[in-house]
């Protein structure tokens, strides 16, 4: 690194890793341009308003194009609520079997995707509330049940246990505000005030909130450096 | 910039707005600390994010929706099944209520539960006697019942204090054994009279009446005696 330094000492220090990163960001942000759903589009509001009026007047076609376009969105809001892709897929599950019993009581005026997302972080609490009583009550813990993508899709399963390992490096040890923060503006880029508005925190609570969340998950890695233990005393 | 100021900026900065030409950064290329670290960093959350945000479900969205369309209306129709379940239990519940007579001694008690006091009058049992009958049924634990009969006016009548219930049960035991002549028991006239001169006979009033001496015609009369003052006799007290 010293080397590295005195190589390029006016070039501003861009590791490999780092224009990789740019890289893998763009094309990131390309694809999820294509799959999640562009709300600064009013027509898209148009589309989901008129697709939940179907869907509440009985059309299960309407209600299935409604879940094709949210399901991704709903289990990558569920990934950060739930311990691993299992359970983020029941929570995903969940969301919408209430979707339907509620869409009757969604109102046009705000996006669709809000309306989900409350129901996602109501579902999530619910869930690991009713699985906190539950491992309290049972003698022995339930085993989970071996899900399909394990045997017919090897690939997946590595993503899916990379997935888990990342959430509980990253989240197991927040709350659930500051994980759900941090998630949707450090690892999702939404900024703060998209966030106090899906939310409905304050943008002050996002903030502190945020700060926190990122103080927690970096001290690891920040604590190597030798003015670390000065600059916290 | 030095190693606090940066240090802090990546404790609680953004790392996304981190551009190459940012003070961070600048000092990252000389530092030969804060350089390694901002770069594990952003590794770091830069991976989460991706493997994260393209982790696909792997359920497909129309088995998901046609589970959510199913497990809805089943719960909904269970939830009606539940609604009528527990109307039909409520219902149940108020015309026991009202129709069995359990339920009518809870609402009758719960109108009237405070004790009263009744007068019961009677033509056969003496007061004793009745206060002896329906004592039993008015001492149960915790009870405040009283009996108050009146003993010496002799008024053929006892009065109780008691609950309704408690009420209704002594005059029905006093109804039951006043019908019943066997049961009855009232002193005759005489044995009436001959407790009136014992008691008159305790209160000093037991000295009997002289008898008047038989008046004769060819007997003169004769003229009183003048009054003198009369000796006291003891033990007279009659004037």
């Amino acid at each position: 690194m010293l080397a590295h330094a005195g190589a390029m000492p006016t070039q501003p220090y861009i590791s490999p890793a780092m224009s990789r990163n740019r890289f893998r960001r763009e094309k990131h942000r390309a694809s999820e341009t294509e799959n999640v759903v562009a709300y600064h589009d009013r027509s898209s509001y148009a589309l989901d308003a008129q697709l939940a009026s179907l869907a509440s007047a009985g059309d299960d076609a309407a209600f299935t194009t409604l879940v094709t376009r949210f399901q991704r969105a709903v289990f990558r809001w569920a990934l950060t609520f739930g311990r691993d892709p299992d359970e983020a897929e029941d929570i995903a599950q969940e969301v919408f079997v209430r979707a339907h019993r509620q869409i009757g009581n969604y109102r046009s005026d705000g996006p669709l995707e809000a309306w989900l997302y409350r129901i996602t972080r109501r579902t999530a609490t619910q869930i690991r509330r009713t699985r906190k009583r539950r491992g309290r009550l049972a003698l022995t813990p339930a085993a989970r049940p071996a899900r399909d993508v394990y045997t017919t899709d090897p690939g997946g399963r590595v993503d899916r246990e990379r997935a888990a390992t990342v959430i509980r490096e990253l989240f197991s040890a927040l709350p659930q505000r500051q994980r759900e923060v941090f998630d949707l503006v450090d690892l999702q880029g939404l900024s703060p005030a998209e966030v106090a508005a899906r939310t409905g925190m304050k943008p002050v609570s996002v903030r502190t909130n945020l700060f926190k969340a990122r103080k927690a998950i970096r001290d690891s890695l920040l604590a190597s450096h030798p003015a670390y233990q000065d600059l916290w005393r | 910039m030095n190693c606090h100021e940066c240090l802090s900026e990546l404790a609680t900065g953004s790392l996304r707005d981190l551009t190459p030409d940012s003070a961070v950064m600048l000092h990252c290329v000389t530092c030969p600390y804060c350089g390694p670290l901002a770069t594990a960093l952003r590794d770091r959350e830069y991976n989460a994010a991706t493997v994260l945000n393209n982790l696909p479900p792997t359920s497909s969205p129309i088995t998901v929706a046609e589970t959510a369309a199913m497990v809805s209306r089943r719960r909904r129709l269970g939830k009606v099944a539940v609604f009528l379940t527990g109307a039909a239990l409520v219902a149940t519940f108020w015309i026991s209520l009202f129709t069995t007579g359990l339920g009518r001694s809870v609402i009758g008690g719960g109108a009237s539960s405070g004790p009263e006091t009744e007068t019961i009058p009677l033509s056969c049992l003496s007061p004793e006697k009745a206060a002896e009958l329906v004592g039993p049924y008015l001492r149960s634990s915790g009870s405040s019942s009283k009996i108050y009969h009146v003993d010496k006016s002799r008024v053929a009548a006892i009065t109780i204090h008691g609950t309704p219930h408690e009420i209704a049960q002594s005059s029905a035991v006093i109804q039951q054994f006043e019908t019943n002549p066997n049961a009855c028991q009232r002193p005759s006239i005489a044995e009436q009279i001959r407790q009136m001169q014992e008691e008159l006979r305790k209160a000093g009033m037991d000295q009997p009446i002289p008898e008047p001496a038989p008046v004769s015609a060819s007997t003169p009369v004769q003229a009183p005696a003048p009054v003198a003052a009369p000796a006291k006799t003891p033990g007279s007290r009659r004037e």
